[in-house]
């Protein structure tokens, strides 16, 4: 069952067209990331989902119904990027404030507060304050209201940004077993590996098209470039021409076969003093799609 | 019941915030006990009294007898003192007024046939007003001299004499007139000196005292609702303590100080993030709005409530409660209505509460927040019609000390409630179409 559907999504702000066009679909369990340079396109078509806009033209369905009507946001969780937080209130005042904006009250109530306490790691303090929480804290917490009345669709938005190892490493964790229990994630971000280590497949946006959508093997094996080799030479030949330039004994260069590169030019005599390959990524399929300019 | 939720939370967020609690509460209970104190000579029955240098230049029995009833008279402090530095008192404001009683008072003061003498009467230009209250009570001291004279007959001798001597001497050639006035006066000296003598005997016994005679027995009535009721005389008339016209000031800094308050948390709410998630949820854009509107209106509500209480406990005393809370009610729509429309006015927190200050500044100023409206210039007085709190403060003083009827009351309740839904039409309106993305 496609649990999110968005088909042919175009939303523009005057002159400037935020979406032009952006479909696709999610099915029930999956992890799709959303990723893409700011500007891309990311934050309208989350707003599309969540029913804060009501698009321009194509359609967006999020369990089968329109996010603009109330019923259907009952089935969507989200933790915007900013902390969306009461700092005055208690972990647990906001929790349970957030439930019953969804109805929630009574044992019920108390159990997904409770519950959403033990997933943010935040029994322990959950009668103190917001605003004496740790950045790290305050980012579980944000994960935690979203899901506090067990939504079908969890949107998260740049979960990570701003927290330490242990914070993160907590979350990582934390949406693993979200989607072992099938969850379905959308989840924006900035950073590669997470990407890479969290999500089934990834949609690649820019400048509000929809540039690939696939699995991370598969958008490498379709673009990714060449592979790096990075060497500290110890000694060359003089009649030995380097694929790179040499720069205080160090040298750069991208090859399609790395490994036969480095055999030719041990066999004509360079002495390596220590060597790196590394294989396209999916940062460098990211920035082969959209590009090395910098963005606002 | 999720507009309830909404409503609690922002309460709760607004008063774990210290200083927005301060604003609303403290700061308010500061300013009418502070004012309070300042009107404490404003109510009717503790009106300061007049210090009057009294430089007597007669030293007569008469002149003494003025100045015992001007002492009499509770609002007047009356003091001994010489001309010159009594006049320096007056002007540096150390006394009210001075007066100055002259030689040859005694002779003819009292004798309401004869040319009276003639008091003078300084007072401080800036309580002017209050000479005219001074002459009225020298008048009264005046009639009771009236009275002294007949208490002691042998003053008229002197005067029938003369008038004897007058008639006899003078050039009239009709002989029977001389004979017939003169016999009167003889006749008339007898019989004052005959009452003279007994009212004298009957002094002896206790029963006989003569009784004192009283130009006038004047007795005060309140008759401020017969003058003009827009003067500030009148209407200062019928306050009865200091905190009447400083607590209903307090309640509206209450006021200012909660859609101040709630006008930048609608503000927070966008920037924080916290919006969006209350979007995300199935409350509508009118829910929160909603919500934030009730928790300002509970928020005012109990303002005006707190401050009613401390003025209840330092003595005021509403002439109606129901008129009281109907005024609270109105004035919490009227400013219901003005927070959602400062709220839109900025796009930040601090954007919105310059504005805001700003805004409640001008209407705090102009509606009476500072100074009462009664005292301001007219053209003020007429400028304040524009603010909101003029009319918020009239018609919670109209059911504290003003004793308005209803029907008084129906013009400040309409100016409000048009004021509170207007300004809930722009505020909602303009903060949907904003968070719509």
């Amino acid at each position: 069952m496609r649990v999110i559907t968005v088909c042919s999504l175009e939303q523009s702000y005057g002159s400037l067209k935020a979406v032009d066009g952006v479909s696709f679909e999610i099915p029930r369990g999956q992890t799709l990331g959303l990723l893409g340079p700011n500007g891309a396109g990311k934050s309208t078509t989350i707003h599309a989902l969540i029913g804060l806009l009501k698009p321009d033209r194509g359609e967006v369905r999020v369990m089968g119904g329109d996010p603009w009507h109330a019923e259907t946001r009952r089935s969507i969780g989200i933790a915007p990027q900013s902390l969306s937080l009461y700092e005055e209130l208690t972990g647990y005042e906001n929790l349970s404030f957030f439930a019953r904006t969804f109805g929630l009250s009574g044992g019920r109530l108390r159990d997904r507060v409770g519950w959403s306490l033990k997933f943010a790691g935040l029994e322990d303090r959950a009668r103190h304050r917001v605003d004496t929480y740790s950045g790290g804290m305050k980012r579980r917490l944000n994960i935690a209201v979203a899901l506090v009345h067990q939504p079908s669709v969890l949107l998260l938005d740049e979960p990570t940004v701003g927290v330490d190892p242990q914070s993160r490493n907590h979350i990582f964790e934390s949406i693993a077993e979200l989607k072992n229990e099938g969850l379905t994630i959308l989840y924006t971000t900035h950073y590669m590996e997470e990407a890479a280590r969290l999500c089934d497949r990834i949609a690649i946006m820019d400048r509000g098209k929809l540039l690939a959508l696939d699995s991370v093997a598969a958008l490498i094996r379709q673009h990714g470039c060449a592979s790096q080799i990075v060497a500290e030479i110890e000694s060359t030949p003089s009649d030995v021409q380097l694929p790179g330039q040499l720069i205080e004994g160090r040298i750069q260069f991208a090859c399609d076969r790395p490994l036969e590169e480095v055999a030719r030019l041990s066999a004509l005599g360079v002495q390596f003093q220590s060597l790196q390959i590394k294989g396209p990524d999916l940062e460098s399929v990211f920035l082969m799609l959209t590009g090395r300019s910098l963005r606002d | 019941m999720h507009v309830v939720h909404l409503a609690l939370k922002d309460l709760k967020l607004l008063f774990r915030n210290r200083m927005a609690a301060f604003f609303i509460l403290g700061f308010p209970v500061m300013m009418g006990l502070f004012f309070g104190m300042m009107m404490s000579g404003m109510s009717s029955g503790k009106r300061g009294k007049m210090e009057i240098a009294v430089i007597d230049q007669d030293n007569s029995r008469i002149s003494a007898r003025f100045i015992e009833a001007l002492r009499k008279n509770e609002n007047i402090n009356v003091i001994a003192d010489e001309l010159e530095h009594a006049k320096e008192s007056v002007r540096k404001a150390q006394r009210t007024g001075l007066l100055v009683i002259p030689n040859g008072f005694g002779e003819t003061a009292g004798f309401m046939w004869e040319l009276q003498p003639e008091i003078e009467l300084g007072m401080d230009p800036s309580r002017s007003a209050e000479g005219a209250m001074l002459q009225g009570f020298i008048m009264q001291a005046t009639g009771e001299l009236i009275g002294e004279r007949f208490n002691h007959p042998q003053d008229f001798l002197p005067h029938i004499s003369k008038a004897k001597e007058a008639l006899m001497t003078s050039n009239t050639d009709n002989l029977l007139m001389k004979q017939v006035g003169g016999a009167f006066f003889d006749s008339l000296s007898h019989m004052i000196e005959s009452a003279d003598k007994w009212q004298r005997q009957a002094g002896t016994n206790p029963d006989n005292q003569p009784t004192s005679m009283h130009f006038a027995n004047v007795k005060s009535l309140d008759i401020s609702r017969h003058i003009d009721p827009s003067s500030a005389e009148a209407q200062t008339k019928k306050i009865r303590t200091r905190w009447d016209i400083s607590f209903p000031q307090a309640m509206l800094w209450g006021v200012l100080g909660s859609i101040a308050g709630f006008s930048a948390s609608i503000a927070r709410e966008r920037t924080s993030g916290t919006l969006v998630r209350l979007q995300s949820s199935p409350l509508s854009r009118m829910h929160i709005m909603l919500g934030k509107a009730l928790a300002c209106f509970l928020a005012v509500i109990l303002v005006i409530s707190v401050m009613l209480v401390i003025g209840l406990f330092l003595g005021m005393r509403p002439t109606s409660f129901t008129k009281l809370a109907a005024a609270s009610g109105c004035t919490a729509i009227c400013f219901v209505g003005i927070m959602l429309t400062i709220s839109v006015l900025g796009k930040t927190e601090q954007g919105v509460e310059g504005v805001g200050w700003s805004i409640n500044m001008v209407m705090a100023m102009l509606g009476g927040c500072m100074i009462p409206v009664m005292f301001m210039p007219a053209v003020f007085q007429k400028l304040s019609v524009f603010s909101p709190i003029r009319w918020s403060i009239l018609s919670i003083e109209g059911a504290i000390w003003r004793d308005f009827s209803w029907s008084e009351l129906a013009l400040p309740f309409t100016i409000m409630l048009v004021v509170g839904i207007v300004g809930f039409g722009i505020g909602t309106s303009i903060l949907v179409r904003r968070t719509t993305v």
